[in-house]
């Protein structure tokens, strides 16, 4: 029997896993790593339209938020209709965000206007596009690019308000809003309204100044410069040179009118200058019917109307009448009034009603009972403008007020108008009795005298041109002798000088000597018996010690 | 025709041996000239492996970006068929073509055609077209020059960071490991793929 034990079945391991499998391995590791983080930082590709691509370039232009690279141009195309460019921008993941529906962009590239020079750093590195996130929780692909930045900054603390206006004048998007001359905000944006009727413009003001917009906010196109003549002279009001340049907007709230912080998009209307928008509200406007019977050369549209020296209103339409029974044509005008203009005159009316329109309609008919009227008069001498008076005229007749006409018609007086014509022509007739022929004739005559008279005048002046003239010649030659002979006398080193001032100095010396003598017999007064007490010099006052040493004033002294 | 296959031929002087089974590390010498006639190279799985590093890591090279600059903060990034298509713009454009062929198209075909014969050898047997697939990895071994690129590349990087800000990017990385891998995997030792493939011998590759 065959003990010997059988081979086991040998098995080929068919993979051997050796080390160096270690390094495909780490290879592919690491490229499925740069795999899986380049496929998680591309954040959605979007589109945005632009007028034009010019400074674009694909692959290359950044997308920057707040000046961080947060995306770029993947590609330019045309757009469907070939008006517009299309960009296809790629945004990072972490810019994933920025998609938002009301999202902004912009290309940047330097831009030099009135308000500044904006982009230069994009001179050297080429234009970028700008993104200025929306706060929409909406997100969206495809934006339209803005042509020029936005005004303000989407994230930018303030508030927005919409001001309407008749026209734009010299505004633009950008131009500066100032509050008290510090600029808190500028014009964001402008339209027209739907019908056209006026322009609705968007302003931004920055946080904090935005609380300074209250309801009774007045607004008023601050452009250019104001000049006014009033009576303290020439008035020129500029809000700066900015403003001068390319418009700008103020506001302020009138002390009647503060109140809370106005909402966000609040409405107002834009003044055309400091004085309309700061003008207290006029109110409901009163449409006034006038019939007036004379003629009214110089009343025009916009004159304005006078209650008692307060503007009250103004012309809105003059159309002539026809009056069959009279023929002749009376001059209707339509008059706009203001009556809260009128302010607390106002309120101390006489009430019947809650309805304004009767309330003002009893009112005038009192009033016209008493002889309210209507008056056209003269504002300018020179040029024959008219303005409508609405006054009390005594002795006025007696007239019938219909208070519930519509529109309501004051009644009118004339006159006025004629009789300063009539003054005028007496003044030109008085001017035409001048007898203006006689005094030219007399003014002939006179000048005729005044020409004999020169003449003679003129031989006068030829004779002592003859006579007098040489021999004032010789009297001024005789002075000048004189005079030199005195000038002889006083020169410095002429003998009667030099005597006197030798003189005066003996003067001097005998004085000094004499206030020694004083001194010593105040002092002293027993010298002048005894002799001196010790026979020295007295001390003279150092002050007024002499040019001479004191040594040889002493001998002086002693030698006398 | 009778071939020896079992017989090797000194390249320098023509002298004939008879083939030794070599252990690792170990190398043969020419007993006349002293040229070395063969050294024990990779055994297969340790080449396939490195075949395939070389292959990701080729593929790494060419997609990602080699080098990237950046001038007054606008970025710039080249990869190497960048390179190559900027070279075609230029007024070199003839330049392009070498460029593109020693250092993308010649790797690719090397590490190609190494991976596929390795394949089969590793399984035991030799590729559909082992013989052209070999007489062309010896013709195209002169004409890589993944590390004249990777030397030209750093010299770059070197003369640009004076003037711009340069970062050296993934594929410069990669281009590194690619020029070592190229150089291990595709040498001279390339015809001892006819002895690890020889019907009959060891299929696993070690000689021993």
């Amino acid at each position: 029997m065959n003990m010997e034990p059988g081979d086991p079945d040998m098995i080929q391991r068919r993979w051997r896993v050796s080390l160096i499998w270690l390094v495909p391995a780490a290879a592919a590791l690491i490229g499925a790593s740069m795999l899986i983080q380049a496929w998680l930082s591309v954040g959605p590709d979007i589109f945005v339209t632009f007028r034009t691509a010019a400074g674009l370039e694909a692959g290359k232009t950044p997308v920057k938020f707040k000046d961080v690279t947060v995306g770029t141009v993947s590609g330019i195309a045309l757009s469907e209709d070939g008006s517009r460019v299309v960009a296809t921008i790629s945004l990072d993941k972490r810019a994933e965000n920025l998609a938002r529906a009301d999202t902004r962009f912009w290309v940047v590239r330097p831009r030099i206007g009135a308000s500044g020079v904006s982009g230069v750093d994009t001179l050297f590195s080429g234009a970028y596009i700008g993104v200025d996130r929306g706060a929409s929780s909406d997100t969206s692909r495809n934006f339209t690019g803005l042509e020029a930045p936005p005004a303000v900054p989407g994230d930018m603390p303030g508030k927005s308000f919409v001001l309407r206006t008749e026209e734009l004048g010299s505004l633009d998007i950008g131009s500066p809003v100032y509050h008290r001359r510090v600029q808190v905000g500028r014009v964001t944006s402008y339209r027209l309204d739907e019908d056209g009727s006026c322009v609705r413009l968007q302003i931004f003001v920055d946080a904090p100044y935005d609380r300074f917009v209250t309801a009774g906010t007045r607004f008023w196109n601050a452009s250019g410069v104001d000049v006014s003549l009033g009576a303290d002279g020439i008035r020129l009001k500029t809000q700066s040179l900015a403003a001068i340049v390319s418009g700008g907007i103020a506001f302020a709230t009138p002390e009647y009118a503060q109140g809370g912080p106005a909402a966000e998009n609040a409405q107002y209307l834009l003044a055309s200058d400091q004085a309309t928008a700061m003008a207290p509200p006029d109110g409901p406007a009163q449409y006034v019917r006038l019939r007036f019977k004379q003629p009214l050369r110089g009343l025009s549209v916009g004159a304005p109307v006078l209650f008692w020296g307060v503007d009250l209103g103004k012309v809105v339409s003059i159309t002539l009448d026809y009056d069959e029974a009279a023929h002749d044509f009376p001059t209707v005008v339509g008059v706009r009034l203001y009556p809260q203009r009128l302010g607390r005159v106002l309120e101390k009316l006489p009430a019947p009603d809650d309805d304004p329109q009767r309330r003002i309609a009893s009112f005038l008919g009192a009033m016209v009972d008493r002889g309210l009227r209507a008056q056209a008069r003269s504002a300018n001498l020179l040029t024959g403008q008219l303005y409508i008076s609405i006054e009390h005229v005594p002795g006025a007749p007696k007239v019938a007020f219909d208070e519930s006409a519509r529109p309501l018609t004051i009644p009118t007086v004339d006159g006025k108008l004629d009789r300063l014509q009539e003054q005028l022509a007496n003044i030109v007739g008085r001017i035409d009795k001048i007898p203006f022929d006689a005094i030219g004739k007399h003014l002939d005559t006179a000048l005729i005298d005044l020409r004999g008279a020169l003449t003679r005048l003129n031989g006068t002046l030829g004779r002592i041109d003859e006579q007098l003239l040489p021999e004032a010649a010789k009297t001024l030659q005789r002075a000048q002798e004189t005079l030199g002979a005195v000038e002889g006398v006083l020169s410095e080193d002429a003998p009667p000088l030099r005597d006197l001032s030798e003189a005066l100095k003996e003067i001097q010396r005998a004085a000094r000597s004499l206030r020694g003598l004083t001194d010593l017999l105040g002092r002293h007064p027993e010298s002048l018996l005894r002799g001196r007490p010790d026979g020295r010099a007295p001390a003279i006052a150092p002050a007024e010690a002499p040019p001479a040493p004191p040594a040889v004033e002493q001998r002086q002294e002693t030698s006398r | 025709m009778k071939t020896f296959s079992d017989l090797i031929v000194c390249e320098h002087c023509d002298s004939v041996y008879r083939r030794q089974p070599l252990p690792p590390g170990a190398a043969a010498r020419c007993g006349r000239c002293g040229a070395i006639l063969r050294r024990a190279g990779l055994d297969l799985d340790r080449w396939l492996a490195l075949t395939l590093a070389a292959a990701i890591a080729f593929v790494i090279a060419n997609v990602c970006p080699v080098v990237r600059i950046s001038m007054q903060g606008i970025p710039n990034e080249a990869t190497l068929w960048k390179s190559a298509a900027a070279l075609a713009q230029g007024p070199i454009a003839c330049v392009a073509v070498p460029l593109a062929l020693s250092i993308i198209v010649v790797p690719f075909l090397q590490i190609g055609l190494l991976a596929w014969v390795l394949a089969h050898a590793r399984a035991g047997r030799r590729a559909p077209g082992f013989a052209p697939a070999m007489r062309l990895l010896v013709l195209l071994r002169p004409w890589s020059m993944v590390e004249v690129c990777l030397l030209g590349i750093l010299v770059a990087v070197a003369k640009l960071s004076h003037l711009l800000q340069v970062a050296p990017g993934p594929g410069l990385w990669a281009t590194a490991g690619l020029m070592a891998l190229v150089t291990l995997i595709a040498n001279r030792d390339v015809q001892r793929l006819w002895d690890l493939t020889e019907p009959g011998s060891n299929p696993s590759g070690t000689e021993a």
